[in-house]
């Protein structure tokens, strides 16, 4: 059943199309990549996707839903929710703080949330971390703390933008396990990723966008062989 | 000591010896002292929910306070009506106003904010000037005569002496510290501060930020009301200077600034250096203790133009502690003692 359905959305900043007539849908359970040159609009498409922007045309359905016009606020306890490319943590607040946050939707006792962003903060293994100030973590365990905390707000669907950015191969690596272990226990997440090699290991699916459209969608094998997308990549030449 | 065991009992004690002050401090003038402290712990707390805790930085709170002042005042002076019943009424048009303003300004973001703060400020000081009818202009409001407080017949107390205000002073600023209390430990508290560390992020964690806000500016606003209430009844005047000026804002936000954002001690750190330090320098009490120490002496040329004219400087005095607290210890005074435990818990390992 597709959890996620984006109707031919398009997105316009005055004259620019951000976005321009895309469509696909996302799978319940699985993992869908989303790539594309800088540029091609994934951000936009997130951002839109989570409330942030309205779409200029088309429909987007989470579960059923109409989500056009919702607020992103609405958009977290309807069960979608997003991290950041450039890490937004509560700078002040400690890593257990943090996460209590998302927690929070879904509780109003200090208790219970303390107690579920602790199981939060297991899952991305940052117990160590706990009552350290989110402002002083390094850049691999921000990240980290973007996911524990969007976890905590307890989501169907979990929207990753850039989670690897920035980071060597060791957390990289990390974070690969961590979207993998999330996957087993049954949560659908849509990921942004540049680095190719990642985004092939991780995703069942993947749509590719270029300037603002989707050029293709399939599986791993039947994106990277496709000449198109090759081509969007690395010049006509290679193609 | 156990710092959750040792809290409470700090608190408690303090608590213990303010109540038992007036018993033994019969001079007016101290507890004159004492009742300025508590208005300005009062207000500089009131402004630290809303500023300290869900970072937005009003520069209009005076409209709160001055809205629960005039409110008082005129019922009191125009239909008589006991401040105890006329604080209501001002709490309910604070309310009123604030969600007015809220849903206006919070529209805006940062010093677009600060700048809507302080323009409705100054429209409802403009309004106070010109409504002379319900406000009596510029002439200010002078009420100085309370009725007796009595609870069934007995007569509590007919307000002839600072000691009832002292109680009522201290009833409040405990009042709004425990409610500070509660917010900070209350997922209000964490909503709050998520508003004020990452608007965006706390967005998408599912706060709804309108929401938020409005009710952090409620909760600040009622209690500067209820400040301003009791600085009217207190001086038994008002206008639209003293209440509803810029500089009552920018004195509410001082406090806070000065004793640390965002913190439960902060605005009484600020209030007990602001409010002696403004005593001393508009009594002149510097020159004189210059002169009794024996640094000035009194009759020397140095010495009269001091007594002459330190007493005017205090406002820029006043304005070069600001800058050094704010250039120096950006964090406020709690922020410099925290720092300070800090160093020295790790000089200790």
């Amino acid at each position: 059943m597709a959890i996620l359905e984006i109707k031919n959305v398009s997105k316009f900043f005055g004259g620019l199309a951000a976005n321009s007539d895309v469509s696909f849908s996302v799978e319940e359970g699985m993992i869908m990549g989303l790539i594309g040159p800088n540029g091609a609009g994934k951000t936009t498409l997130f951002n839109c996707i989570t409330g942030y922007y309205p779409p200029s045309k088309g429909e987007i359905l989470f579960d059923g839903r109409r989500m056009n016009g919702l607020d992103p606020d609405k958009v977290c306890m309807l069960g979608m929710v997003r991290t950041w490319q450039k890490v937004r943590p509560l700078a002040k607040l400690s890593v257990v703080d943090n996460v209590m946050v998302g927690a929070l939707a879904r509780t109003s006792s200090l208790k219970i949330a303390r107690e579920l962003a602790m199981e939060q903060i297991k899952v991305v293994r940052m117990e160590h971390r706990a009552d350290f100030i989110a402002g002083g973590l390094p850049i691999g365990e921000r990240k980290k703390l973007e996911v524990a905390r969007a976890l905590a707000t307890q989501p169907k669907l979990l929207l990753l933008d850039e989670v690897m950015g920035g980071l060597n191969p060791a957390e990289s690596e990390e974070i690969i396990q961590l979207i993998l272990d999330i996957k087993k226990r049954g949560l659908t997440q849509m990921v942004i990723e540049h680095d190719m090699k990642a985004i092939m290991r991780i995703s069942d699916r993947i749509v590719v966008l270029t300037s603002g459209e989707k050029l293709t969608e399939g599986s791993p094998q039947e994106v990277v062989s496709n000449p198109d997308v090759i081509s969007a990549y690395l010049g006509e030449a290679h193609a | 000591m156990n710092k959750t065991i040792l809290m409470p009992i700090v608190v408690l004690v303090v608590l213990g010896g303010l109540l038992a002050i007036p018993k033994f401090v019969d001079s007016p003038y101290a507890l004159h002292m004492m009742i300025l402290l508590f208005m300005s712990v009062m207000m500089g707390q009131s402004w630290n929910i809303l500023g300290g805790y869900a970072g937005q930085h009003s520069v209009g709170h005076a409209a709160y306070f001055g809205v629960g002042a005039y409110t008082t005042m005129m019922l009191m002076h125009t239909k008589q009506i006991a401040p105890w019943y006329g604080v209501w009424a001002g709490i309910a048009l604070v309310v009123v106003v604030a969600l007015i303003i809220g849903s206006i300004c919070f529209r805006l973001r940062g010093p677009y904010f600060v700048l809507a703060s302080i323009a409705v400020a100054e429209i409802l000081r403009l309004s106070a000037i010109n409504l002379t009818t319900l406000t009596n202009g510029a002439e200010g409001i002078l009420a100085t005569e309370l009725p007796a407080f009595k609870i069934g017949g007995n007569i509590i107390t007919d307000f002839a002496t600072k000691v009832p205000f002292y109680y009522i002073g201290l009833f409040l600023v405990a009042l709004t510290i425990a409610v500070t209390y509660v917010v900070q430990h209350s997922k209000l508290g964490y909503f709050f501060q998520a508003i004020r560390e990452d608007q965006d992020a706390a967005h998408s964690l599912g706060i709804s930020i309108s929401l938020y806000k409005n009710i952090a500016l409620v909760i600040s606003a009622v209690l500067t009301s209820l400040a301003g209430s009791f600085y009217g009844i207190y001086v038994g005047f008002v206008d639209p200077p003293t209440v509803l000026g810029l500089d009552v804002s920018v004195q509410i936000m001082l406090i806070c600034i000065i004793g640390g954002m965002g913190t439960l001690w902060g605005p009484v750190l600020g209030s007990l250096v602001l409010v002696p330090l403004s005593e001393a320098l508009r009594s002149n009490m510097i020159t004189e203790a210059l002169v009794k120490v024996g640094m000035v002496n009194a009759e020397s040329k140095i010495g009269i133009f001091l007594k002459e004219n330190l007493s005017h400087a205090h406002v820029l005095l006043y304005g070069i502690l600001v800058v050094v607290v704010i250039l120096f210890m950006p964090d406020g005074l709690m922020g410099f003692i925290k720092k300070l435990a800090k160093r020295r818990k790790q000089e200790a390992v």
